[in-house]
C-alpha cells in the first residue's frame, strides 16, 4: 500500500492513509497541482495558514529507470500569487519513493516561533525542534552537516534555508544530493512557504525501506535498456551536457543574439568566453584537485550535467553551476568573472535562495542605481546578508519585481512577478509565448519537451517570425507538464525525441510498473489535464488572460544585434492555452 | 589580427571552441576572402570535421552548414549537442533536416 500522509503543523499530529483513490494514478506535478488545486483556497495568502504544501516524488522515482530521481513540490507561490511546481533533484524523491510514499503534505502553522525538523522513516513521521545552531542564519552546507551527524550520513534532507526561514519570497527549497551538497527547488519561493509553516528541515531515512514494487520486472528491464540507450547515444545528452553543462548556452545564446545582457538592454555580450561552458570545463580540467566536469544530481542519472567548481587551488565552490545563473549574474548583471559568479553561486544555494529569480533581481537593481554594474563582491556581500538579514538583502530576495517597484523602473523583466531567465523572448518568440502563458510565472522549463508533435511543427520555426510558434508554445507546454509528472529529468527528452523508440520505452517503464497500458495519446491528454487544473487554480485566485503579457517594454525597446520587439497581439497570445 | 571589413570573424562551439584556440592561438579567427565561400568550404580550410557540424551561425543566424559566406560575415560553427528547446525556437531543426551529422540518433 502507498502512502499518503499529511502533517499538520497547527497541533503537531500527522495523519497516514491510503492514497486517495483520485490520486492513485499521479505522480510529481500531476499529483502536486491536483492536490493544491482541490484543497489550497485559491485566495488564501501564500504564508498564512491556508497554505499547504505538497512534496511527491515522480512516477518512475525509486526505481532503476536512469534520470528518474526528480521530484516535484507544490504549492501557492508567496512570489507569483499562481499555483506553483517546482522541482529539483537530490535524494530525496528516491528514499521518499522506496518507503512508499506517494506525497506528504504540510498544512497549518503553529501559533509560535519555534522551529522544527520533521522526520520520515519507516515508522512513520516524528515531528522535532529543531537544533539552534541550525537555525537564525546557519547556512544550509553547516546545517546539512549538523543533521548529518544528528540523523545519521545517509538521510535524504530537505531544508529551509535562512532564506525560507526568514521567509523571502525568492526562498527556494535546498535539498542534499549524495554528496552532501545542494540542489534546490529553485522557484516560486516555496522555500518561504516551508519557513511560513516552522519547518526549518525535513530528514527521509529510507531504512529498512524495500524495493519499490514493479508489476513486471522483465518489461521494465527491457524498456530501461532502450531507454537508456535512447539517451546514450544521442549527442545532446551523450557529449553536449555532459561536458559542458548546461552552460554550453551561453556562446549559442549569445551567438543567435538571444542573451539577455544588462537588464534585457542588449542581446549579446562581448565577454562571454570568460563565462561560457566551454570556458567552464576548461577551467575546470585545468584546474584539477575536487574539480569534476560531469556529475549527477542524483543516483542513476546518465546525463550527468551537473559538475563541481573548484577554486584555483583544486578546491569545491560549487556544483550544479547552471546556465541560468551564470547568464544571470555574468550577462544580465554584466559580472565577467566565472569565479565571482561561483562565489555568489555557492552563496545562493548556502542562503537558499532561488538563483535566477536572485540574478535578475540584483541586474534590475543595478539598473534601478542600486548595485553598480558587473560589481560582483557586491552582490556576493547583498546575497550572505540575506542570512541576517539587511534591508537591501530583503529586497534583493523579494524578487526582481519588487526591486523594479522600489527603483522606480517601467523596465522589470518579470511575468506575474517572476523574473524572466535567460533567453529573450523578442529574439526567439516561441519561448517568449511559454513565458508569458505558463501557469507559473516566466518560467523557461515549462516549455522544455521536445515531443514527436513539436518536431513536426519544428521544421518550419524561424526564431523571429510568429509562424509556428503557437502550436510550438503550446506542444511544449503541454509535453513538459506530462514529463513533470513522471519524475523524469526534463533533460531526457533530448534524447527520446529523436528515437520513437525512446519515447514509447518511457511510456512501457510506467505501464510495467504500474501494471497499467498507457499509451502517447493518454500521456499526452495527461499533459493537457495538468494545464487545465493549473489554470483553473489561477482564475479562482484572480489570474486573468490579461496577466499572461510579457513586460510592455518588450514592445518598444528593441534588442541588439536583432533589432526586434515583441510583437505577439493579446489575441494571439491567447490561443496558446485554447486546446 | 583585428578584424578588416572583408574578413570573416569565425568561433566554434562546444569542441571546436578548444579545437580553434589550439590551432590559431585564439578566438575569433578572423580569416581574409576574397570571394563568397559556403560554410562547408571554410570547414575544409579550417579542417574541421563534417560530423562536428550540426549547424552554423551566419551573422546571428542559423544556416545550413551549406549557407554562402560573404566577406565580413560573422559565422560560428555548432557541433550536434546544443540542448534544450532552442535547438527547435532558434531553426536548428528546419535547417538540419539532410544533414548527416545532425541531432538524430547514430547508432554507435
Ligand atoms: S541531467 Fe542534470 S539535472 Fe538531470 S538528473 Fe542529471 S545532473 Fe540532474
Amino acid at each position: 500500500m502507498q502512502k499518503f500522509i499529511r502533517i499538520n503543523m497547527t497541533t503537531l499530529q500527522s495523519t497516514i492513509t491510503e492514497v486517495p483513490e483520485k490520486y492513485v494514478g499521479l505522480g510529481g506535478r500531476a499529483l502536486t497541482s491536483s492536490f493544491v488545486n482541490d484543497e489550497v483556497i485559491p485566495t488564501c495568502h501564500a504564508l498564512g495558514k491556508n497554505n499547504k504544501i505538497i512534496f511527491a516524488p515522480g512516477l518512475l522515482s525509486g526505481t532503476s529507470a536512469p534520470n528518474s530521481g526528480r521530484m516535484s513540490v507544490g504549492a501557492k507561490s508567496p512570489l507569483t500569487g499562481t499555483i506553483k511546481e517546482s522541482n529539483t533533484g537530490g535524494s530525496s524523491s528516491q528514499m521518499l519513493a522506496k518507503l512508499g510514499i506517494k506525497a506528504f503534505v504540510i498544512e497549518g502553522k503553529p501559533d509560535n516561533t519555534t522551529f522544527y525538523v520533521i522526520k520520515l522513516d519507516i515508522n512513520g513521521v516524528t515531528i522535532e525542534e529543531a537544533p539552534a545552531e541550525i537555525l537564525g542564519g546557519c547556512g544550509n552546507y553547516e546545517a546539512i552537516r549538523i543533521l548529518g551527524e544528528k540523523y545519521g550520513k545517509h538521510v535524504g534532507i530537505a531544508l529551509a534555508g535562512p532564506a525560507g526561514e526568514y521567509r523571502m519570497p525568492a526562498a527556494n527549497i535546498s535539498f542534499k544530493d549524495p554528496e552532501g551538497n545542494i540542489r534546490s527547488a529553485g522557484r516560486g519561493g516555496l522555500g518561504a512557504v516551508l519557513g511560513s509553516k516552522n519547518v526549518k528541515a525535513i530528514v527521509i531515512d529510507e531504512t529498512g525501506a524495500g524495493a519499490v514494487p514493479i508489476a513486471d520486472p522483465e518489461a521494465f528491464r527491457a524498456a530501461s535498456k532502450v531507454f537508456s540507450k535512447a539517451i546514450l547515444d544521442h549527442p545532446v545528452a551523450g557529449t553536449g551536457l555532459a561536458l559542458y553543462g548546461t552552460d554550453v548556452l551561453v556562446n549559442i545564446l549569445n551567438e543567435a543574439g538571444g542573451l539577455p545582457a544588462r537588464n534585457f538592454t542588449a542581446g549579446r555580450i562581448e565577454h562571454n568566453d570568460n563565462i561560457s561552458g566551454e570556458t567552464l570545463n576548461a577551467t575546470i580540467t585545468e584546474r584539477g584537485g575536487e574539480g569534476k566536469v560531469s556529475h549527477g544530481c542524483h543516483k542513476g542519472c546518465i546525463i550527468r550535467c551537473s559538475q563541481w567548481y573548484p577554486d584555483k587551488q583544486g578546491k569545491y565552490i560549487t556544483s550544479g553551476f547552471e546556465y541560468e545563473t551564470i547568464w544571470g549574474l555574468g550577462a544580465d548583471a554584466g559580472i565577467e568573472d566565472l569565479d565571482a559568479i561561483a562565489y555568489i553561486d555557492r552563496a545562493m544555494d548556502d542562503v537558499g535562495i532561488d538563483s535566477i529569480e536572485t540574478a535578475v533581481a540584483v541586474a534590475t537593481a543595478m539598473d534601478g542605481g542600486l548595485i553598480p554594474w558587473g560589481d560582483g563582491k557586491a552582490v556576493l556581500q547583498i546575497v550572505e546578508d540575506m542570512a541576517k538579514p539587511t534591508p537591501l538583502a530583503r529586497i534583493i530576495a523579494g524578487g526582481a519585481a519588487v526591486v523594479g517597484k522600489v527603483c522606480g523602473l517601467y523596465r522589470t523583466p518579470v511575468v506575474k512577478d517572476q523574473a524572466i531567465p535567460a533567453y529573450d523572448p523578442r529574439a526567439i518568440k516561441g519561448i517568449g509565448l511559454t513565458y508569458a502563458t505558463t501557469t507559473m510565472g516566466a518560467d523557461h522549463t515549462a516549455g522544455y519537451c521536445i515531443s514527436g508533435n513539436i518536431l513536426k511543427i519544428g521544421g518550419f520555426i524561424d526564431p523571429l517570425k510568429k509562424e509556428g510558434q503557437i502550436e510550438y508554445a503550446r506542444a511544449m507546454q503541454i509535453g513538459t507538464a506530462a514529463i513533470d509528472s513522471t519524475g523524469m529529468c526534463l533533460f531526457v527528452y533530448f534524447g527520446v525525441a529523436d528515437n520513437p523508440g525512446g519515447y514509447q520505452a518511457l511510456i512501457d517503464m510506467i505501464n510495467a510498473q504500474y501494471g497499467i497500458q498507457l499509451t502517447s495519446d493518454d500521456v499526452d491528454e495527461l499533459g493537457k489535464t495538468v494545464l487545465r487544473i493549473e489554470r483553473d487554480f489561477n482564475k479562482r485566485a484572480g489570474f486573468t488572460n490579461a496577466h499572461d503579457r510579457l513586460p510592455e517594454f518588450m514592445e518598444y525597446e528593441p534588442i541588439a544585434p536583432h533589432n526586434v520587439v515583441w510583437d505577439f497581439t493579446p489575441e494571439e497570445i491567447d490561443e496558446v492555452m485554447k486546446f | 589580427m583585428e578584424k578588416s571589413s572583408t574578413a570573416l570573424e569565425i568561433r566554434g562551439f562546444l569542441q571546436l571552441d578548444a579545437y580553434l584556440k589550439k590551432k590559431f592561438g585564439k578566438t575569433p579567427v578572423y580569416l581574409e576572402i576574397e570571394a563568397p565561400l559556403s560554410g562547408l568550404e571554410l570547414s575544409k580550410q579550417l579542417e574541421i570535421d563534417r560530423d562536428d557540424i550540426e549547424v552554423i551561425f551566419v551573422n546571428g543566424f542559423v544556416q545550413e552548414v551549406d549557407y554562402i559566406l560573404n566577406p565580413g560575415d560573422r559565422v560560428a560553427f555548432l557541433p550536434p549537442g546544443c540542448p534544450g528547446p532552442y535547438r527547435i525556437a532558434l531553426g536548428f531543426y528546419g535547417k538540419n533536416q539532410g544533414n548527416e551529422a545532425n541531432f538524430k540518433i547514430k547508432n554507435k
